[in-house]
């Protein structure tokens, strides 16, 4: 009996991650998903609202693992989800895997400068092309602050 | 076996079983500190190629059968994307595959390991969880222990050195917290 007890616990604790969806920051606890295109459709209703939202994961921040984008539910379309450097560090594995992500929707007023500033820090990050001059005006932009997530097959 | 011989011995043994874990935690540390700089975990790279335009249903398992076979992709694909009309994103065992479908031109990133430092940061960060959060905890106990029964190993011949050193120590981190918190 002590013997079993023991195999058990060594087993539960040893158990392969991969058997099961790697759990990050906070975890999922929501019970209702809301779809990425209805935050999309009406950013409104949701920004400052804690969301669940389920999708595949196709970029992930190669520097620090700091945010990654989930695919929406509709053809293309797509989420940021930004977490606090540190506290939630995707793997790159991720990129490809289907991903469970909660967290709080934000809306930011961006200035051109600011815009100028993320698009070319996220340039360096994915070594890639950024003119500068592309950029006209100030954006509005809609993102996830992300509290917690499993990501399936990691 | 008076206290002092039994505060040596342990010292002396438990740290015999810290260099692997200190070792680790310590190269680990550096290349963790420096993560605004690079991942220390991976490295990325990207290369270009032209497959030529590609026609058909990006949906199609056909059409993603073709860019593969262009490619000399042999792993399994995993999922895909489409990031606008003209464009598809596959992923084949963590690699991206992204594809102009009009001009054929694909942007292919890998995420390739750092030997050795992605395993000792996968484990310094606690990745694994389960058992290996009581193994890190069990170290951090052992290493509080190596910082206290050194204090009683400091000799009368050296309590001078002992204790300024030992202050010192102590005092940088109050230093940097007085300077930045």
């Amino acid at each position: 009996m002590r013997t079993s007890l023991i195999f058990i616990l060594l087993i539960t604790l040893l158990i392969p991650s991969a058997v099961l969806a790697k759990s990050f920051g906070q975890g999922v606890t929501l019970s209702t998903e809301t779809a990425i295109s209805a935050i999309l459709d009406n950013p409104a209703t949701y920004v400052g609202k804690k969301v669940k939202v389920t999708g595949l994961i196709i970029d992930v921040c190669s520097t620090r693992g700091c945010w990654i984008y989930l695919a929406g539910d509709r053809d293309f379309e797509k989420i940021h989800i930004k977490v606090t450097d540190g506290e939630i560090i995707f793997p790159m594995e991720a990129r490809g895997k289907k991903a469970v992500v909660e967290g709080v929707v934000e809306s930011l007023e961006m200035t051109r400068e600011e815009v100028i500033a993320q698009r070319k820090h996220h340039a360096e990050e994915t070594k890639t092309s950024f003119d500068p001059a592309s950029v006209t005006s100030g954006e509005k932009v809609l993102r996830i602050r992300g509290l917690g997530a499993e990501i399936q097959g990691l | 076996m008076n206290w002092r011989r039994w505060n040596t011995a342990l010292h002396r043994d438990i740290g015999f079983l810290c260099i692997g874990l200190t070792l680790l935690y310590a190269i680990s540390g550096v290349a963790v500190n420096h993560i605004a700089q690079w991942n220390p975990s991976y490295r990325a790279e990207r290369t270009t190629t032209n497959i030529g335009p590609v026609s058909g249903n990006p949906a199609e398992p056909e059409t993603i059968r073709i860019i593969l076979a262009r490619l000399g992709e042999q792993g399994k694909l995993e999922s895909s994307y489409r990031p606008d009309p003209v464009s598809l994103q596959l992923f084949v065992e963590g690699r991206s595959i992204l594809v102009d479908l009009t001009s054929g031109q694909v942007e292919y990133d890998r995420a390739i390991p750092r030997a050795g430092l992605r395993e000792m940061n996968f484990l310094h960060l606690n990745h694994p969880k389960k058992a290996w959060t009581w193994v890190a905890d069990l170290y951090a106990v052992a290493l509080a222990f190596l910082a206290v029964s050194g204090l009683f190993m400091i000799r009368r011949s050296t309590l001078r050195r002992g204790l300024l050193l030992s202050s010192a120590g102590i005092l940088l981190p109050l230093v940097f917290l007085w300077l930045y918190l």
